[in-house]
């Protein structure tokens, strides 16, 4: 190991063999259930990377390579190294190569997809009470609560597009469900119209087009002899391709409901954010990038971009919520609703269509009593 | 998925090419591609053809290109080997940007370098202390190995 590698490194994660990040807070957020940052965390200056020294040869070698392959320009001299150079101490060392960060994220993913898929099947909340069985009596007294109104739920994986993910999949999965023909209507309508705001706002149609192409094709088939089934929007939602397609639209819907509607969004964004940020910054930083976590502000803009309204219920330490007409009650659980501006003039109360399960770093799909989720076909991994 | 989004970004290149830069594949494979930048004039890079290896992930747009100098630059965020530190080919990286923006952000960091966060400690405690010397320096290099 050499020891401009090793600086910031954690025993825990010393014996990786392919190389773990070791960075204080990067170690907290991989905890289980948390949504793990691993490209801003590698990206940090002060991030130290341990890297068994197989992996760092191998990466500089492959870098050699590949540059050694188009050696073949008269006009400019090419840059060559041998396999066995070893970066210079002075320019190197404190920030891994392209090779390394990838390589590293590529393992943190894959020991995040053993642990739990893009969207796994549906489990009854006991599950949950369960895995805080010795846990905070906070907690598990407020699983008791969500239980009375709840009865089941889907995990999702914690790589930072949870939110994004456990909202479509449980948008799409009731609309399955009930064949509701007249919702997914006005939703495609809705999306085909934010084909010209995107534009509008500076994305070049060849990134957004065929992800739309696809949402809208999947909700399309609909009430046809090829209909979406659960199972097949599950396949769809772990899919390594189509899943980010999802996700990556959603978030573009997102960036452009945002920028489209900055004076309301800005102060927000200004209290949320140290340094000084302009709304259209914190999109390309925070909105635009995979893996970037959400926030109230993307919540807001979402359910107005598809107007479909979202319930969060947060399961945290937080003591209790106050109740009308019981007054205090610990084991209230708090939960928000994010109500579209244009419903929310609505002389009924809106009902929201998605309800997800908040945990600090965390969203997963939560199923209300009165409505029964599918009967899961799927496999544990996928 | 990945190819469909690459050929969509070719036919974009081609169609509406930027003035500074160009791209294309290397040889047969979509995923290698070959770029040029011409050295911006407001910089001491002008005059230079530098030449940019870039490949695509099987993944991409999902994740970002990997894009390296072939020619030797001399600035503080272009290492020996040809790395290049640009926060949009890491973390900043999105499935909005393209290869042309990328180019574009690089042709930008050719004429403004960003000593603060330096993959070069050296080059960039020069470009702070003694610009001069920075700029003697980038312009002999960019005669000795950017101009054919």
């Amino acid at each position: 190991m050499r020891s401009g590698y090793a600086g910031n490194e954690s025993p825990a994660r010393a014996e990786s063999s392919v190389g773990a990040i070791s960075h204080q807070n990067t170690a907290e957020t991989f905890t289980d259930g948390a949504e793990s940052r691993p490209l801003q965390s590698v990206g940090d200056h002060s991030v130290g990377v341990s890297l068994a020294d197989n992996t760092l040869r191998t990466s500089v070698n492959s870098v050699s390579a590949a540059v050694g392959d188009s050696g073949d320009e008269p006009t400019a001299e090419i840059v060559t190294s041998t396999p066995t150079h070893v970066p210079n101490e002075a320019e190197d060392v404190s920030r891994p190569t392209d090779d390394q960060i990838i390589a590293q994220e590529n393992s943190i993913r894959a020991a995040e997809a053993e642990k739990r898929p893009f969207v796994g099947i549906v489990e009854p909340l006991s599950a949950l009470e369960e895995e805080y069985r010795q846990g905070s009596a906070v907690f598990r007294d407020k699983i008791r609560s969500l239980e009375m109104q709840y009865g089941s739920m889907r995990r999702t994986r914690g790589d930072g597009n949870c939110f994004f993910r456990s909202f479509m999949f449980a948008f799409m999965e009731q609309l399955v469900q009930n064949n509701d023909i007249p919702e997914r209507n006005r939703v495609v309508t809705c999306i085909r119209q934010w084909k010209a705001k995107l534009v509008a706002v500076g994305f070049q149609e060849m990134v957004f087009e065929d992800a739309m192409e696809i949402v809208i094709d999947q909700l399309n088939s609909l009430g046809t002899a090829e209909s979406l089934s659960v199972a097949q929007l599950e396949h769809n939602f772990c899919e390594p391709m189509l899943s980010p397609m999802i996700i990556m639209l959603l978030r573009m819907l997102t960036s452009a409901e945002i920028q489209r509607r900055s004076d309301f969004f800005a102060p927000f964004i200004m209290g949320m954010c140290d340094d000084e940020v302009s709304v259209e910054q914190f999109c390309r930083r925070y909105v635009e990038p995979m893996g970037e976590e959400s926030d109230h502000v993307h919540i807001v803009a979402l359910t107005n971009a598809l107007l479909v309204p979202i319930r969060v219920v947060y399961l945290d330490r937080s003591t209790g919520a106050a109740m009308a007409g019981v007054g205090y009650d610990s084991a209230a659980i708090n939960h928000h609703d994010f109500v579209p501006d244009s419903l929310g003039e609505s002389p009924t109360p809106v009902n929201p269509r998605v309800h997800v399960l908040y945990r600090p770093g965390h969203y997963d799909i939560l199923y209300p009593l009165t409505v029964t989720a599918a009967n899961s076909t799927q496999i544990a991994s996928c | 998925m990945a190819s469909k989004r690459i050929q969509k970004e070719l036919q974009d290149l081609q169609r509406d090419p930027p003035t500074s830069c160009s791209a294309g594949p290397a040889g047969d494979d979509l995923f290698h591609w070959q770029a040029t930048i011409m050295g911006p004039g407001d910089s001491p890079y002008s005059g230079g053809v530098f030449f940019v290896m870039i490949h695509f992930p099987p993944d991409y747009p999902f994740k970002p290109p990997k894009v390296q100098f072939q020619t030797k630059v001399y600035h503080p965020n272009v290492n020996s080997q040809g790395s290049i530190c640009l926060d949009i080919l890491k973390e900043q990286w999105s499935p909005a940007l393209t290869i042309s923006k990328v180019l574009l952000s690089i042709c930008s960091l050719l004429t403004d370098p960003n000593p603060d966060d330096p993959l070069v400690p050296e080059i960039a405690h020069i470009y702070k202390t003694d610009r001069q010397r920075y700029e003697e320096t980038a312009r002999e290099w960019t005669r000795k190995y950017a101009m054919g």
